[in-house]
């Protein structure tokens, strides 16, 4: 329906940009020197006073549509005090499932008549979101129609409405870091509102699934205790730590043999070929960590009397660190090349070897921008998914042996959202809970890792 | 210091030199021997996918068995019943066969042979009350042996396929009824809970659609605000917050906006569920800043000297800028662009959360209908037990792949191709 | 304050039929804290060539700037004091610069012309100025442009080829053309020949005197010797001030400021 009414306002807009335009030639007697912007303006100026405030209404109309109809319909669920917040949203969901035809299973009889209240109001507001933009459209098309024949400064005025058109993509960051917190909190809050923040923070035992399990036969007490987060926190770092045990020592040396040892025409061809590494779609790694590397470490494990679990820590960290390497060297490489080559010469011309020289000046002198590539390195492994989701597997353990199955923050949102899971119950909240955890931790380093790297940019550039 | 003293002293400096240097070429190496480990392990395993085995199979295509006439319509035709005849063919293969052992006859061919049986009649419907041989698809299990990917001397009760069907297959195999050749049914079939049936045709046409929206949100928006952030935005406060705001952006973990998708896109604002359209925007929004920043990084390389000749002819600000800067952007912003869609092409945790993960059997047609993408289709399959999938899921791994190698050096090529260099 | 006086005193016994195209009153340029002009009085005379000649830092490009309202593009600049323009003040927050600039146009120090076509390069500001109503008019402005730059014969051939492949002094003269395709009263030239051979130089020199019989053009340059051919006024800047402006002959021959005269005969600059 929206799609039929976009196209409408575009086809008017386009019609109304060749009938302002060739209105104002004639106004001028066909002479272009007689207006004050050229004819095009005239109509790019009709067709933006026609497209906008029909496409602000209809953004807005959009956003509320359902919060008015939900309002009305539920009016009579109101009155019952034994349905809360979370209910009514459920029921909401169930009516415009069934009224949009989309509903699975047998519908349930006390609901239709709501369904058809639905439909109804659905059918009004319909109706009259037309009636609006309509007369939205006449109403400004005869404004702007007014002031062109007024000869106004078009120009001036279309590149204004430009501006703003650009300012507010701009803000479209804004609104979606906001976007973000917000959503995030306003689930996390609900979250916490059942289980205490210090138990989440510091429990141990992570078990969302049997916090499903909320009938008489288990205590609600339950509900408290298996939300601890500690295991997640952990296993998110070891497996990280794992990645960067792999990626930090390579990335690193081939960084360093990049910019200071190989020739221009070995760096040509391999600097690119370690950069596919990072541009590898990662649920590729997660496939070849749990059908290769996993399978082949318990293979080798077995070999030495090791019982390796088929999802391991090791396999995925592992595995992570390969994706990270380039996100090492190549930052690493372009820090070193932007130590000036005067402390080079300097380290040289006492006579020390290159490897001395890297080891003691460059080095020194490149490692806030070296420190900032492997923090940024780090975030990106915390806030990695599809590899542990493949291969690092789901127990929440507590435990310190990489051969056995650890589980990270981004594997338990992925599996307590994945599939048809009903909405607010503490299962679900919990993601959003884990997922506010990994934002503002990952931001954090970020925020962290970005200054040093343009503090050091600053003093050498 | 002694001669000999220094003499020793220098050996060693040397040697810590090259070894130094080793660990660099040791590193790089290490790197490079990892992406070909990969690379070839996925396309070892993923090639066999592109071919598929069928046996030739003699049907007689009898009319009373069949219901049908040379007259009948098509719908008669769609309605009619091609199991028995089929299975009529396939006992011939073993006759006396006890009537056990028949179900393991029938499970030789693929679950949908009777359709394909069907299509081949209705394209030869000259064949009614004639035997003609007719190409089926294999079970994905023999077409597994056949490739060589099952073990036949492991004990039977391990296998998924009996000694008897094995029988029968080598049998066929000796008469030359066994035919390899390319899977065009991999790139046109729907996926499936059959492996020899499954194909990414579905998954391929979602990610055309999840792309397309994301590439129609996100290239405007993004160009628009690279354009206002480099060209036209005060100092000031806010855009120093926006500026701060499409830098954290660009790292935040993915998985963050499919929880936003979730949360604002599904829960708040109700869109379908599943779809292309919220997936796209999901991966819109995370493009958003991989496309604003080097937009802005093209934009800042125009030399100011073409703003400063367009603005002495009395061009105005944003005439300056669309006429003769932009267009000077163009090539880096356009491969910056096509790197952040081939980013989000392989994105696959955002769009687990927002329910691309459904078993999607029909290919989508718009991008309102529920579909899955590449990526997720990767996921689904490998999460899936039948040695079959192991084989498809690697093989939509090098589709995949294929697709952002296109895309990558299409970008390399714009770059190098049109970006100019200013001196 | 001084100088000023004795400017406009010796001004005033100028031939009395020249018309003032341009006059800034007290001048003032600010990049952020630091001030790079002071109070600069200056007349410029329609139909002339007025060169500024002084030591490069001493503000010369940075009052040209003033004229068209170049500045407004570095955001640190502010400008106060006095500019008019045919009586006219422009130098106010309500003028549309985009309509001055097209009454004053301006030559770059390096050439810059478009990456497009010599063909639109010169057609760029007609088209946006709505100068021309059909493709005719549009063909016989670029060509006269081209013709009045002396770009013409050179180029006719390659008009859809791009401007950027052409040498350095046909780049120069193709952004004349470019400048005067819009047939503004007033052309500012930044050095425009400090890029430029010798050969193209002379060539420009020639163009420009061609020029001053339709337009008024104010040519800075580090050259005293381009200064005393081109040019019919000369004024001296130093520091960002104006220490000397008189009749050319006059300024090369007998300054009346002990500066000029160092200055000219290469003391110090």
């Amino acid at each position: 329906m929206n799609l039929v009414i976009l196209s409408f306002i575009l086809f008017f807009s386009l019609s109304f940009f060749f009938i302002g335009k060739a209105r104002v030639l004639r106004l001028a007697n066909y002479n272009i020197k007689n207006l004050n912007s050229l004819p095009e303006y005239y109509g790019y100026y009709l067709a933006a006073w026609c497209a906008l405030p029909a496409l602000i209404i209809l953004f807005f109309w959009s956003i509320f549509e359902l919060s008015i109809i939900k309002i009305f319909v539920l009016s009579d669920f109101k009155l019952d005090p034994t349905i809360d917040d979370n209910k009514l949203n459920l029921i909401f969901s169930q009516i415009v499932s069934i009224a949009e035809k989309k509903f699975s299973g047998t519908i349930p009889q006390n609901l239709i008549p709501y369904v058809e209240k639905f439909i109804a109001l659905n059918k009004i507001i319909e109706l009259s979101k037309f009636a609006v933009l309509f007369s939205a459209i006449i109403l400004s098309l005869i404004f702007a129609y007014r002031q062109i024949l007024k000869n106004i400064k078009a120009r001036e005025s279309v590149e204004k409405i430009i501006r703003g058109l650009m300012f507010l993509c701009a803000t479209l960051a804004i609104f979606t870091t906001f976007g973000i917190v917000l959503s995030l909190l306003f689930e996390s809050i609900k979250f916490f509102t059942s289980v205490s923040i210090f138990d989440f923070l510091t429990g141990t035992n992570w078990a969302p699934g049997r916090a499903f399990v909320r009938d008489a036969s288990v205590q609600t007490a339950n509900v408290e205790n298996v939300f601890g987060a500690i295991p997640l926190f952990w296993g998110t770092t070891f497996i990280a730590a794992i990645a960067m045990c792999v990626a930090v020592p390579v990335g690193l040396f081939s960084g360093i043999f990049l910019a200071e040892y190989s020739s221009r025409k070995f760096r040509k061809i391999t600097k690119p070929l370690i950069e596919i590494l990072a541009g590898i779609p990662t649920v590729v790694y997660g496939f070849f960590a749990a059908l290769t590397v996993g399978p082949l470490f318990r293979l080798v494990g077995e070999k030495f009397g090791l019982e390796v679990s088929s999802e391991s820590a090791l396999a995925a960290g592992v595995v992570m660190g390969i994706m990270i390497i380039p996100y090492v060297s190549s930052l690493t490489d372009d820090v070193i090349n932007a130590v000036p080559n005067s402390l080079r010469e300097g380290s040289f011309a006492i006579g020390a070897t290159k490897s001395e020289t890297i080891k003691k000046v460059v080095l020194p002198a490149a490692l806030p921008g070296i420190v900032g590539s492997i923090l940024l390195a780090i975030s990106r492994a915390i806030g990695e998914t599809m590899i542990v989701v493949m291969a690092a597997g789901l127990a929440a353990n507590l435990t310190l042996n990489p051969l056995e199955a650890s589980t990270t923050i981004t594997t338990q949102i992925v599996t307590i959202l994945i599939g048809d899971q009903s909405f607010n119950n503490p299962k679900t909240q919990a993601a959003f809970a884990l997922g506010i955890t990994l934002f503002f931790f990952t931001l954090f380093i970020n925020v962290i890792a970005l200054s040093i790297v343009k503090k050091f940019r600053e003093k050498y550039e | 210091m002694s001669k000999v003293e220094k003499i020793k002293l220098l050996k060693k400096r040397y040697k810590a030199e090259r070894r130094f240097k080793f660990y660099g070429i040791l590193s790089v190496c290490l790197a490079i021997l990892f992406l070909f480990i990969l690379i070839i392990n996925i396309f070892s395993k993923g090639s066999g996918a592109f071919f598929k085995t069928e046996i030739l199979l003699n049907i007689k295509f009898d009319e009373k068995k069949l219901g049908l006439n040379i007259n009948s319509s098509d719908k008669e035709i769609q309605e009619a019943n091609f199991e028995e005849i089929l299975k009529d063919a396939l006992l011939v293969l073993a006759p006396k066969v006890p009537e056990l052992k028949q179900a393991e006859l029938i499970d030789m061919v693929s679950i949908d042979a009777a359709l394909e049986v069907k299509k081949f009649y209705f394209y030869n419907k000259g064949v009614l009350n004639k035997i003609a041989e007719v190409p089926l698809t294999l079970s994905d299990d023999l077409d597994q042996v056949y490739k060589g990917n099952f073990p036949r001397d492991i004990p039977e009760e391990r296998r998924r396929f009996s000694d008897f069907q094995l029988k029968i297959f080598d049998d066929q195999i000796s008469k030359n009824k066994i035919v390899y050749k390319f899977n065009w049914s991999f790139l046109t079939n729907a996926d499936s809970r059959e492996p020899e049936l499954a194909g990414v045709a579905s998954s391929l046409a979602g990610s055309f659609f999840t792309i397309l929206v994301c590439l129609i949100l996100s290239f405007p928006i993004g160009i628009l605000a690279a354009i206002y952030l480099e060209e036209f935005a005060p100092k000031n406060k806010i855009t120093e917050i926006i500026e701060v705001n499409v830098n954290n952006l660009a790292a935040v973990p993915s998985i963050v906006f499919g929880l936003l998708g979730l949360g604002v896109f599904l829960n708040y604002f109700y869109l379908p569920r599943s779809t292309p359209l919220v997936g796209g925007m999901v991966l819109a929004l995370m493009t958003l800043p991989r496309i604003i920043i080097p937009c802005r990084a093209a934009l800042k390389a125009v030399p100011p000297s073409i703003r400063e000749g367009a603005l002495a002819l009395g061009a105005s600000k944003v005439q300056t800028v669309m006429h003769n800067v932009v267009p000077l952007a163009m090539p880096g912003t356009l491969s910056g662009t096509i790197i952040g869609l081939s980013q989000a092409l392989g994105e696959t945790a955002p769009l687990l959360l927002i329910g691309m993960i459904a078993f999607i059997n029909v290919v989508p047609a718009t991008p309102i209908d529920p579909s899955a993408v590449l990526p997720v289709q990767v996921y689904l399959w490998s999460e899936s037990a039948e040695r079959g999938f192991v084989e498809k899921t690697s093989a939509t791994i090098i589709i995949l792949i294929f697709f952002l190698i296109i895309m990558n050096s299409f970008a390399i090529y714009l770059r190098n191709k049109f970006e100019r260099k200013w001196s | 304050m001084r100088f000023i006086l004795e400017i406009n005193l010796r001004g005033s016994g100028r031939d009395m039929n020249e018309k003032i195209k341009i006059s800034t009153r007290n001048l003032s340029v600010f990049y952020g804290p630091k001030q790079a002009l002071f109070d600069i009085n200056l007349d410029l005379v329609e139909n002339k060539v007025t060169a500024l000649i002084g030591p490069s830092g001493c503000g010369k490009s940075t009052f040209i700037r003033c004229l068209n309202r170049m500045n407004d593009v570095i955001d640190l600049c502010k400008v106060e004091g006095s500019i008019k323009v045919d009586g006219k003040e422009i130098n106010t927050k309500n003028t549309d610069v985009n309509l001055i600039r097209e009454r004053i146009g301006m030559v770059f120090q390096k050439p810059n012309p478009f990456p497009k076509s010599i063909y639109d390069n010169v057609a760029y500001g007609p088209r946006i100025h709505g100068l021309a109503e059909n493709q005719e008019i549009l063909n016989t402005i670029v060509e006269n442009s081209l013709k009045k730059a002396a770009l013409w014969n050179e180029v006719k051939d390659r008009l859809n080829q791009p401007g950027t492949g052409l040498s350095g002094g046909q780049q120069q003269r193709l952004c004349i053309a470019r400048a005067i395709s819009i047939n503004p009263e007033v052309i500012l030239m930044d050095e425009p020949c400090s890029a430029l051979d010798p050969i193209a130089t002379a060539k420009i020199e020639e163009l420009i005197d061609e020029l001053k019989k339709s337009y008024t053009i104010v040519i800075v340059t580090h050259s005293m010797s381009q200064a005393a051919r081109v040019s019919q006024n000369t004024g001296f800047f130093h520091l960002g001030k104006l220490i000397e402006f008189n009749l050319t002959e006059k300024i090369f021959k007998n300054p009346d400021n002990k500066m000029t005269q160092d200055y000219i005969t290469g003391r110090f600059g």
